[in-house]
């Protein structure tokens, strides 16, 4: 018999402390499920596949200081002797970096005028190689052809007639049939036409933290900057042997030139995330802390229940209840006290979801959180009065007859 | 019905041996109403309390109810408590934050009755110490007669073969002690052998039989009063 009726009423006439733990679990639930709730938003995020090889690649800045340099001769130059070093599979020039933060972008739109919104595109300059060289996925069309790279001087607002894009961005361009992008006319700077002539499964924009991360375009473009980034895909397993290969080749082909930064696309990635690990270290802290503090709440409540009833409990033994039923007593005892924390916690982490997903855009917590969160806390609830009620249970059932 | 052999108690601390009991003897026969006086310290608390199983003894032979209890672990001391015997405290012991009903009640739920049949034990020994109307009163709304009223109720609700009463006037003025004892007196009269701890020579006088503890041992056992004898 689990002496629900009597313990509720007991409880019913010392409302202050139990009310107080209840309170406390209620913003450890709410508290809890929301910030678990964001770490696995930010997990999410960061496990989304950026559509690049990221375990065999890495890049480079070449930066030009010499004077008369002819930059379209030398980038040729580079790239044809990065792609002949035994190991590299391919290498490009690239504007940008998935994931790492600065790139170009760009509006494209279906119509052309400047009165038409167009979608925010991630633009990647790259050649015929960039298919290879970024280990892509071409699932519709085909990749460009060498005669279709064209220069991208400075200062220059021409752009080239074919691209290639995202399945993301075709389907945002084209909402009711995506793959029907294919041959079609996009604009891009309001009214220059480009054709569709690929479609690449996947390939992040610079920026994770933007919505539009998978709207990216390729377009043939090879530019004449004194600084540019090569990107260089080797065989699996020889990326950190070729780093300083290619490096100490690169640097010793050409005196006008430095290389720098160089840099493994799992460097980029971790660098990208890092704060959003960061974010989520610091929030596991929270939770275990709170979680912690609140099991220290009930230990501490039951130790003082305990004691102010020591002589109730020598007389309950007494009276014939044995050690389980004196421990189930502060267990059950327990577990109302965590009913009505749960109870208030499930409204405050609903209503606090509520806000965030207003708020930050997000997409609302599934039941499985919230009842993860009720299951976790009813456990913390019961392991933590464990000792008390154990303490609790030892007490003597001569208790009862002794006078102080 | 209670047999107690050679019983001792001592009690050890790191450095220092107590015999609270020394060879306690004693033989309790059903129906008797038996009264435990003697000084503070001789160890009448500690006999009651290990006749009552709230504590184990050191060595000798304990037979209750016809059952040698040195044999029962603490749960089965526990079931033979709730069963078989009926507590009555000096200070009451009831529970504070439970009605006379709840209070009544705990016993029973530990026995397990259901119920139905919980209420009706609960209602008729409320009834029967005259306090069956109060029943949703808490505790501090009594007077300290009907407290201990309160608590011969719930003594009583489990129809245990014997009642052990630790003092139960030590904390009543004279006339709620007199109606305390009347109480006892009458339940003894119904056939449940009372054992009662006392200082109160002149209430024991009241009792059937009175046997003095002194320094651990029954110095005056077997004594009727005249009163059992007339």
């Amino acid at each position: 018999m689990l002496e629900s009726g009597l313990i509720i009423r007991a409880l019913m006439r010392n409302k202050i402390g139990a009310l107080l733990i209840a309170l406390q679990i209620a913003l450890t639930m709410t508290i809890m499920v929301n910030a678990i709730f964001m770490i696995q938003d930010r997990q999410q995020q960061m496990a989304r596949e950026s559509g690049i090889n990221e375990e065999d690649t890495f890049y480079l800045t070449n930066t030009i200081f010499a004077q008369d340099y002819n930059i379209q001769v030398g980038l040729q130059t580079d790239l044809n002797a990065i792609r002949k070093t035994p190991g590299v599979v391919d290498a490009i020039q690239i504007n940008a970096i998935p994931l790492s933060g600065g790139g170009w972008s760009s509006g494209l739109q279906t119509e052309p005028g400047e009165d038409k919104d167009g979608i925010g595109t991630a633009i990647y300059m790259v050649d015929d190689h960039a298919i290879n060289a970024l280990d892509l996925e071409l699932i519709a069309g085909t990749n460009f052809s060498p005669s279709d790279i064209g220069w991208r001087l400075p200062a220059q607002s021409a752009w080239p007639a074919k691209v290639i894009i995202t399945q993301a961005l075709a389907n945002s361009l084209f909402p009711d049939n995506g793959q029907s992008a294919l041959g079609k006319t996009v604009y891009i700077s309001n009214n220059q036409p480009m054709q569709v002539i690929g479609i690449i499964k996947n390939l992040q924009a610079p920026w994770n933290g933007w919505s539009g991360v998978e709207r990216s375009a390729l377009v043939p473009f090879q530019m004449e900057s004194r600084s540019g980034r090569y990107f260089i895909r080797t065989e699996p397993g020889r990326r950190d042997e070729l780093m300083p290969v290619i490096e100490s080749m690169l640097a010793n082909s050409d005196k006008g030139r430095i290389i720098r930064r160089l840099s493994t696309m799992e460097e980029t990635r971790e660098q990208s995330y890092r704060q959003h690990n960061a974010t989520n270290k610091i929030l596991m802290t929270v939770v275990s802390t709170l979680t912690l503090i609140t099991a220290f709440g009930i230990v501490g409540l039951a130790i003082f229940s305990i004691n102010r009833r020591t002589k109730q409990i020598g007389t309950r033994r007494a009276l014939g209840a044995t050690r389980w039923q004196v421990m189930r007593y502060f267990m059950v005892e327990n577990f109302f006290i965590s009913a009505v924390g749960i109870t208030i916690g499930i409204i405050g982490t609903v209503s606090l979801n509520y806000w965030l997903v207003n708020k930050f855009n997000m997409t609302p917590l599934g039941f499985e959180l919230i009842a993860l969160g009720v299951v976790t806390l009813v456990i913390v609830g019961q392991l933590a009065v464990l000792y008390p009620a154990r303490k609790a249970a030892l007490i003597s059932p001569a208790t009862a007859t002794r006078t102080v | 019905m209670l047999t107690m052999k050679n019983i001792c108690k001592v009690f050890q601390t790191s450095d220092v041996q107590t015999h609270a009991l020394r060879d306690f003897n004693l033989n309790v026969n059903e129906g008797d109403f038996l009264s435990v006086t003697g000084p503070s310290g001789s160890g009448k608390t500690t006999f009651l309390n290990i006749a009552g199983l709230l504590e184990t003894y050191t060595s000798g032979e304990f037979l209750l109810d016809g059952e040698d209890v040195g044999k029962l672990n603490d749960n089965g001391r526990s079931r033979f408590r709730n069963e078989k015997i009926g507590f009555i405290f000096q200070g009451f012991n009831l529970i504070a934050d439970l009605n006379l009903f709840d209070n009544v009640d705990v016993p029973l739920r530990y026995r397990g009755f259901n119920a139905k049949e919980r209420k009706r034990r609960i209602e008729e020994n409320l009834e029967r110490v005259g306090l069956a109307s109060r029943m949703k009163h808490l505790p501090s709304q009594l007077s300290g007669g009907q407290q201990q009223r309160v608590a011969i109720a719930r003594a009583l609700a489990t129809d245990p073969r014997f009642l052990l009463a630790d003092e139960p006037t030590g904390n009543l003025d004279t006339d709620m002690a007199q109606g305390v004892m009347s109480l006892l007196e009458e339940i003894n009269r119904q056939g449940t052998t009372i054992i009662m701890v006392t200082h109160d020579s002149e209430l024991a006088q009241r009792s059937g039989r009175t046997i003095q503890v002194k320094d651990g041992r029954v110095s005056e056992a077997a004594a009727f009063n005249q009163k059992a004898i007339a």
